[in-house]
């Protein structure tokens, strides 16, 4: 009898396996449709935001993931119960790989095929952003929640694949992530500290301010508290996977079946799935201490105080004798401003308290907050210091700098960026008006006739005010039709005529006091 | 033993069967229902329906407003995209050219199925609101339908779901950003004849194509 020399496992028949299954996977038939839903919803979302890094990068957990995110589940439920479905286990059990390593070699050919989708999607939107950014570089927190959520929702469905295996769990797998998914959502619009731990869980948001990240850098607290929860729901599932064969053969006996599934294998599944339920503990602990601040939401455990502190920036400005000032990564938008600021600001050009220059100032609650001017909706922009300065934010109601700075080059936003500068001149700083819920209140019916008449004296669109007839009648105390009849006379007088009226009656003008039948 | 006895009917009974599977017709109705899973994907439809009242009656999403339809609008594709597993039939060629009937089957049991679909989600909603009501769920249901009986004859019966779902998550951006083609049909309103008209049109088309030809059956189907 001779020895036969049995061939010894080659090291790499692993690597050839997932060579085939990437090369036979389902999921490669999902791209395509994949990549028109990004360039359909994503893409198109994204280019529709201003070119400010931190804006665009939302798209990647919010809209990418519900595009990517359900069909992940539903492919990877789907691969998952391969052999529950031709009933191929007693088959297989017999062959020399373990199922953990049959499985591991299906998901990672699946999740090869969707994050490659995925990180493509990605890499268009940064090359878009890069394209037409004036300021900043590309986030990479928001790419690695991504990445972990889309390997969380592929395990999600391939753990319901495995131990479910039939034809309707790929779908149903699906339906239940895109739902998870939705709700998140849905929680995020209604985001509160303290109350919303399943929505600072979920990468989803609302659309961002337009200078998120720009006056402040985001702290990457929630980022990593999220990947630190879906992770840690991913290292538990595959423990559950680990121990499924466990679980097969408990009818046996569970020491049986420990023994037959081997013992290193079973400890190694508890041990991910304890691992895994504590990091998603620690997740859900650290995000309901979530409190917002001038860099996002800050979770004291993991907050660096470094970054609350401005990032230093040099505006961009135009003009010489009133100077428009907006941050550099909003350059783009530096010409539409000058344009509509110069001719409103030479009109009132040596008026007392006229401003000498306009900037651009961070918005957003987490500022404001930490300011300590979060008060009943009034906003921080305004005029004020000495001299006087003209202080406006990027998402300011009328001509926010949102979409592309093409976008600016109309009558209406145009009219809107003067409204709003001309309101704060004459109008002096915003005032709340009455009731719990007030909101600012509209100029007087004076202020009002004031400020269409400079404006139109500079050709600009007639502004638009809001009428508010709750008390009965018009809040600025007179019709519309009857401000539109004094705005005119003023405006019919001459320049200097005009200036000169100003000049003896602003302070009263600001004050309140001039009615309509005072101007001239 | 003589060929007498053979021809002699015996006198042992044959085992019961209900009395409505010993109809022919209702039989192969059974076996046909029973090969493309009939009962599981009810089973399926049934959660799909308890999920949908779920979702209204603890308020998980917004009740007006366009939001208010994110959630139904899932519910109600993710059980279209259920509905048309059950197109994959597991004989493939030989049941094809063994039986005339087939193409009646199929056509009765989608038109069973899509019809058991809105019955059940409209029976998840009794004594909720839903934004829109019975007519944009039934038309949600019959458009996602459409797509997915289409699909059925390219991918095959059991991959038939991917392209509903997708076509699910585009309605979701379409919601949002207040389309109003009326190709996307879940984010009109419920009388837009339009969206009718399309979702109809679709449900039609795809009917008629798996009647005459049913779903795609390779042997790789199954991969």
């Amino acid at each position: 009898m001779t020895a036969v020399a049995l061939p010894r496992l080659s090291r790499r028949r692993p690597a050839r396996v997932l060579r085939i299954e990437i090369r036979r996977s389902v999921a490669l038939w999902a791209v395509p449709l994949l990549l028109a839903l990004f360039y359909c919803d994503s893409f198109r979302t994204a280019a529709g935001f201003p070119p400010i890094w931190t804006v665009r990068s939302s798209v990647i957990t919010d809209n990418m993931i519900a595009d990517f995110g359900p069909l992940a589940a539903g492919l990877a439920a789907w691969v998952a119960s391969r052999e529950g479905r031709r009933k191929t286990g007693d088959l297989i059990a017999t062959t020399v790989r373990p199922a953990w390593a049959r499985q591991a070699s299906a998901l990672g050919a699946t999740l090869f095929w969707l994050l490659l989708a995925y990180l493509a999607g990605v890499a268009a939107i940064y090359i878009d952003t890069a394209m037409q950014a004036t300021w900043g570089g590309p986030p990479l927190w928001p790419v690695a929640a991504g990445v972990v959520e889309v390997v969380t929702f592929a395990v999600i469905g391939f753990t319901a694949g495995a131990l479910f295996p039939g034809r309707f769990t790929a779908p149903l797998a699906a339906i239940g992530t895109f739902l998870l998914a939705e709700i998140g959502f849905h929680a995020a619009l209604q985001v509160e500290p303290d109350r919303s731990t399943y929505a600072l869980l979920s990468t989803a948001t609302s659309v961002p301010l337009s200078d998120d990240g720009v006056f402040y850098r985001v702290a990457p607290d929630l980022a990593i508290t999220q990947v630190m929860f879906m992770a840690g729901i991913t290292v538990a599932l595959l423990g559950v996977l680990t121990l499924a064969p466990v679980f097969r053969l408990s009818y046996r006996g569970l020491l049986s079946g420990v023994s037959r599934a081997g013992r290193w294998l079973c400890v190694a599944g508890v041990a991910l799935l304890a691992v895994g339920a504590a990091a998603a503990a620690t997740g859900v602990a650290l995000a309901g201490t979530a409190k917002l601040s001038v860099s996002g939401w800050d979770i004291p455990a993991l907050h660096d105080a470094a970054s609350d502190q401005p990032v230093p920036y040099t505006p961009d400005c135009a003009g010489t004798s009133f100077q428009v000032c907006v941050h550099p990564a909003f350059s783009g938008f530096l010409a539409s401003a000058n344009a509509a600021l110069q001719p409103v600001a030479s009109e009132i050009a040596g008026l007392p308290g006229a401003p000498v220059r306009a900037e651009e100032v961070p918005s957003g609650e987490g500022v404001r907050a930490a300011q300590g001017i979060l008060l009943a909706g009034l906003p921080a922009a305004g005029l004020s210091g000495t001299p006087p300065v003209y202080r406006y934010n990027s998402d300011d109601g009328l001509a926010p700098f949102m979409g592309s700075p093409a976008g600016t080059d109309n009558a209406g936003w145009e009219a809107g960026f003067r409204q709003n500068f001309l309101t704060a001149f004459v109008a002096g700083p915003p005032r709340a008006g009455q009731g719990a819920d007030a909101s600012v209140a509209q100029p007087t019916a004076a202020q009002q006739a004031v400020i269409t008449a400079l404006m139109t004296a500079v050709g600009s669109a007639a502004p638009q005010f809001g009428e508010d007839m709750s008390n009965g009648g018009p809040t600025a105390g007179a019709t519309p039709a009857q401000i539109a009849a004094a705005a005119q006379r003023f405006a019919s007088l001459s320049p200097a005529a005009r200036h000169a009226w100003l000049a003896a009656h602003l302070a009263a003008l600001r004050a309140g006091t001039i009615t309509l039948a005072q101007l001239p | 033993m003589t060929a007498a006895e053979v021809r002699t009917p015996s006198s042992v009974p044959a085992p019961s069967a209900p009395a409505w599977r010993a109809v022919p017709g209702a039989r192969l109705v059974w076996l046909h229902w029973r090969s493309r899973r009939v009962p599981a994907a009810v089973l399926a439809l049934a959660v799909c329906g308890g999920v949908l009242c779920a979702a209204l009656r603890l308020q998980w999403t917004f009740n007006s407003g366009h939001f208010a339809q994110e959630l139904p609008m899932i519910v109600e594709g993710g059980a279209a995209a259920v509905l048309v597993i059950t197109t994959h039939s597991p004989f493939g060629e030989a049941e094809r050219t063994a039986s005339r009937w087939l193409p009646s089957l199929r056509l009765g049991t989608a038109l069973a199925m899509t019809g058991l679909a809105i019955g059940i989600l409209q029976l998840g909603v009794t004594g909720v609101s839903l934004d829109g009501g019975i007519l944009v769920l039934a038309r949600n249901v019959l458009g996602v339908t459409g797509i997915g009986l289409l699909s059925s004859l390219v991918t095959g019966g059991l991959l038939a779901w991917i392209l509903p779902m997708g076509y699910i998550a585009f309605a979701e951006y379409a919601l949002l950003q207040s389309w109003t083609s009326p190709w996307t049909w879940p984010v009109r309103p419920p009388d837009d004849r339009g969206a009718w008209l399309c979702a109809c049109l679709l449900f039609a088309i795809g009917l008629a194509a798996f009647t005459i030809r049913g779903a795609r059956t390779r042997l790789a189907d199954d991969s």
